[in-house]
This record gives C-alpha cells, structure tokens and sequence, in this order.
C-alpha cells in the first residue's frame, strides 16, 4: 500500500503539530466546571445538580456515542471519502473510559447517599402523586423485572464496556496500520463493525431508556431509543466539522480537505437533521393522535401547569425544538454555498450542538418538579449548573481527544482507500 | 442550400487535452458549447466553466408546493368544505395534516426535480446534428469531442476553427444542422 502513502502530503510524514498546550487548557477548564458543580451543592441542592451532571454526562456521552457509530459505519460500507476525518473520531473514542469515570458519582450518590436523588423507581419507598409508593404502583410492578436496582447497574457498566471494548479495538487496528500498513487491519475493522453496530444500537438504546426516559418511568414511547441515536449522530456529524475547520485553519488539513469532504459531511448532517425531525415529530404525533393520559402526561408536564398556565418548556419546545432544531439547521443546510464554506458550516454546526443539548434538557429538566407537580423551569439558576456540567466534562473528553490526537498520525496515511479520499469528488 | 452550419466539431486524442481546450473555449467566451466524452471527466464543469445546476431550486419550489397544497386540502375538506370531526379531534390542525403535507412535499420534489431535469437538459429529444457526424460513435469509446454552436454569438467559421485548431483539436469538421 506504499503507493497510497506516497500520494498522501508530504507534510504527513511528520507528527501532528503540539496540542499539548490545548489539552492542558482543556483539562483545567474541564476541572473548573466539575469545581464550580461542586459547589452548587451548597446552592441548590443534590437533585438540581444531579439531573444537571446527568444533562452532561449524557450530552458528551451522545457525541461520542455518535462518533463511534460514524467510525463503525464507515467500515461497515467500506467508505471511502471519510477516510481523511475518520481519524478525528477515532481520537474522540478516548472519551468513553473518562466518560465512564465522569458517570460514576451519579451512581454512587444514588446508592450511597439518597436512592430517591434522580431515577424515582430506584427508590421503592418513593411517593407518588397521590399517595402510594413506587413500590405499590401496578405499573412500576410491571416494569420493575427491567427497571431494578441490579438491572440499571448491570446495565450501565455493560453500556461503557462495549463502548469501551469496541472503541479500542477499532483505535488499535487503525492505529497498528499506520505502522504497518497491513490490509488485515481493514478486513479486522470490519469484522469490528458488523459485530459493533447492532452492540452500539441495542446498548445506546437501552442506555436512554434507563438514563433518560426512565426519569418517568409510566410513559411508553418506543421511538425513544432511535431519538437519542439521531441526536448522537447529529452531535458527531456536527463536532466533526468544528474538528474539521479547526484543522483546516490550523494548517494540518491543507491540501488534504477539498469542498467536497465539506459537502459530503454537509450532506449527512442535513440528512440526519431531516431524520431526527421525523422521528421526533412521530414520537409527538402518535401521542397528541392517540390520546392516551399514560402518554400525554409527559408532553403535558412541559407544556401546561396544573393550574393550566403555559410553563416555559410549552416555548423552548416550539422555538427551541422545533424551529431551533429543525427548521432552522434544514433551511441553511439545503444551501449548497453554506455546506462547502467551511466558517458558515462551522456556525450550522456550533448551532445544532447547542440544540442538542437544549433537547437533553427538555427531555431530563422537567424531572424536577415542585409541589404541585409541576415542572420546574430552565431559565433560573439551574441552568447554569448544567452549563457548568456541560463544560466540566467537555473540558475532559476534548482533554481526551486532543491527548490521543498527538499520539497517532493526522490521517489513517496506508489505509487502501485514503488515495480515494484524498481525491474526494462529487 | 447554404444554411448556417450547425456548428463546429473538434477531436481530442486525450482527456487532458480537451480539458485544457475546455478551458480555452471557456476563456473565449463561448456559451453554446458542449463536450462529448466517453465517460465523466472530473473537473471538466470547472473547466467548462458551468455553474451548478438550478435543479435544487425547482426541487425547492417543488417540495414548499406540496406542502402548502397537503395542508390547504386538508384544511380545506376537513374544515370548509365538508365539516366533520373525527376522533374528538378540531376540524382542522397541522398536526393530522402533517404527514399528508409531509408525503406531498416529498412527491412534489420528486416530479419537480425530475421534470426540471428533463427540461434543462431539453429532454426527450429524437434528433441532434452531432448524430450525423460519422466519427461520433468513437465518443463511446476512445475519443472526445468539443462542438461549438453556429448560435453562440461569438460563433464565427474562421475564427472559431482557429480557436479549436489552436487548442489542440484535431479533425475540425462543419455539422450540418
């Protein structure tokens, strides 16, 4: 394969240029995050800082969710174009045992400190609205062989296990064919692939029901699973193309990226924007047409008050989720001048992943409710222990990234289809 | 008869070099002018100096009709024409006539990309002067081809065989129309 080296930049043959700096800066900034949450214990209290750790342990935890997808589903279609970004989301896989340590606190304070904290069912003394107890309630009894203390622990460390295990399986190979650029790798990584992405589907399926949904544990949708897994791909298509021009300002990518590799990425993310709207539209649809009071509860809580009043959620979900998250990312995304500039598509991308997260929020916040039930809104202080959570563990997973990004070469230089994607063209 | 030829034709031996005379025959400002090709040469738009297609725009207008056309039927038989409520639900909302809307955009954009595509590129067409030349079939196989149009407006014999000869082509010959 010593031909498609040749054809790769010579500038290729030297490693990447320091980010050591960076990631020094990442990591403080990360640890300022997880200080500064900390701290809003004394403020605010267990839960609100809970659910708001959860808000970014699942945030970070999706991106990287949605970059090993990419990475597994390029092997698996033997791509060709993304060849030249691949590498980018293979540093990113680095995430998931920090990840993995950054989710434990919100295991160990629900079993060593208050088991009522964030999921209410782990909690069987847990009282409803109403009276009776999670442990009285038909319908946790019926769900309660899935929704059990042993399940969710079981659950979530085969969760980061496999994201874990794949995840350095794919690394290695890719890495090991840098050195010796043998086809094996190829063949190994797909063989990876095949086993990987029905493990990713099943586990990030599971992992927002138990993580996510299960925060209200009577409703029923069964769209829930393939939400999370648009928003994940969404994240990483998006977090890739911030890489991307960030590389390609820096000088690492010139003469490697041409309009095309922007276009392409450009492309997926349109498609999956598209694709996160119908499912989510379905989810609501099927529940508004139906009419079922085990269903609507859930859109009713981030609608209405019980006295009836709009709450705030009622407008971050028509302006935030359903203009901020579709129409406006669909509209700017058929443009074909936005998709191949690469500060404009930047900005697109800066954009969905701040919608992203609104959604985590939309979907976790209304958790927290007062006495009468209703939930509580996101424009106060506890919004800013999210975005402290937020940056406290991106500050680790982009310390992650850019840890492993000096360690291997800036693209996968004798992979067999690297001449192809070097050549990317309409 | 001596009517206007339809226009000139050039041959290349190589893709280079009708590439390089693409981009001569761009530079002269010719507009009414094609190359024939036995299998897609990359960067020969640039070359050619063609601009993106306008299909994406007719599909756009295509999808935003079908849209607008779901929702008013629907509004319009549920809620004007034929009032009737259905499972407890209002005579009309956007929500029921989504994925009606949502099917017709879709259809919509399809017929609009496809006839727009048909149109543009002056689909179906039984006939072109190029199919008279005896050579043309070797654009199938081996060899490529420039044809300038006597309607170009810089469309002139002399200069114009100048301008092909000069760039390389070999075998310029007049097409009757």
């Amino acid at each position: 394969m010593s031909s498609h080296a040749a054809s790769a930049p010579a500038a290729l043959s030297a490693a990447p240029a320091s980010t050591a700096p960076a990631a020094s800066k990442a990591l403080t900034l990360g640890l300022a995050g997880i200080v500064l949450t900390a701290l809003g214990l004394f403020v605010s209290g267990a839960k609100v800082v809970a659910h708001s750790w959860l808000v970014g342990v699942t945030y970070w935890t999706a991106l990287a969710i949605g970059m090993l997808l990419l990475v597994l589903i390029h092997h698996i279609f033997d791509a060709s174009w993304s060849t030249v970004i691949r590498r980018q989301f293979e540093h990113g896989l680095a995430a998931f045992k920090w990840l993995g340590l950054l989710f434990l606190p919100l295991v160990l304070a629900t079993f060593l400190y208050d088991r009522d904290l964030i999921w209410p069912w782990l909690d069987l003394n847990h009282e409803m609205h109403g009276g009776h107890t999670v442990g009285h309630d038909p319908l946790y009894l019926k769900k309660a062989a899935f929704l059990n203390p042993g399940m969710f622990l079981g659950m979530t460390v085969a969760f980061f296990a496999s994201w874990i295990w794949l995840s350095s399986r794919l690394r290695r190979a890719s890495f090991t064919q840098d050195q010796d650029g043998s086809l094996s790798w190829t063949r190994h990584n797909r063989v990876t692939a095949a086993l990987g992405l029905p493990i990713a589907a099943l586990t990030l399926t599971f992992a927002a029901i138990y993580w996510i949904k299960s925060l209200e544990y009577h409703w029923f949708s069964t769209m829930y699973g393939v939400w999370f897994f648009a928003n994940c791909v969404r994240g990483a298509l998006s977090f890739g193309v911030i890489i991307m021009v960030w590389l390609w300002q820096r000088g690492d990518y010139k003469g490697i990226l041409n309009t095309n590799h922007f276009h392409s990425i450009g492309m997926l993310m349109l498609a999956f924007t598209v694709f996160w709207a119908y499912v989510t539209f379905s989810q609501y649809f099927l529940i508004w047409n139906a009419n079922v009071p085990e269903e609507t509860f859930w859109y009713n809580l981030r609608e209405i008050n019980h006295d009836g009043a709009s709450n705030q959620w009622k407008w971050i979900g028509i302006f935030g989720i359903l203009f901020g998250h579709f129409f406006i990312p669909f509209f700017f995304l058929l443009s074909y001048r936005f998709k191949i500039t690469p500060h404009i598509l930047r900005r697109i991308a800066i954009w969905i992943l701040a919608v992203i997260l609104l959604d985590l929020c939309y979907n976790i916040m209304p958790a927290l409710k007062d006495s009468h039930g209703d939930a509580l809104p996101l424009f106060s202080l506890n919004l800013v222990w999210i975005l402290t959570s937020v940056v406290g563990v991106g500050g680790v997973c982009v310390w992650a990234y850019l840890r492993s990004f000096g360690t291997a070469k800036l693209i996968p230089i004798r992979d067999p289809r690297i001449g192809e994607s070097l050549t990317h063209h309409e | 008869m001596s009517a206007q030829p339809y226009g000139l034709i050039a041959t290349f031996k190589t893709a280079p070099a009708l590439y390089h005379a693409a981009e001569a025959v761009r530079d002269a400002g010719y507009r009414h002018w094609d190359c024939i090709t036995p299998f897609p040469v990359h960067g020969l738009d640039k070359a050619m100096g063609l601009r993106r297609s306008i299909v994406p725009r007719i599909s756009l207008v295509g999808g935003i009709t079908g849209f607008c056309t779901g929702m008013s039927l629907i509004w319009w038989t549920g809620a004007v024409d034929y009032k009737l409520i259905v499972g407890g639900k209002p005579l009309f909302s956007p929500m029921f006539a989504f994925p009606v809307s949502y099917e017709l955009t879709i259809l919509f954009t399809a017929f609009a990309t496809i006839i727009g595509m048909f149109v543009l590129n002056g689909l179906p067409m039984h006939y072109h002067p190029v199919l008279k030349y005896d050579q043309i079939r070797r654009g199938m196989d081996d060899t490529f081809f420039i044809v300038i149009e006597a309607r170009d407006p810089r469309f002139n014999a002399a200069n114009t065989r100048a301008l092909l000869a000069q760039a390389g082509g070999e075998a310029i010959t007049e097409l009757e129309p």
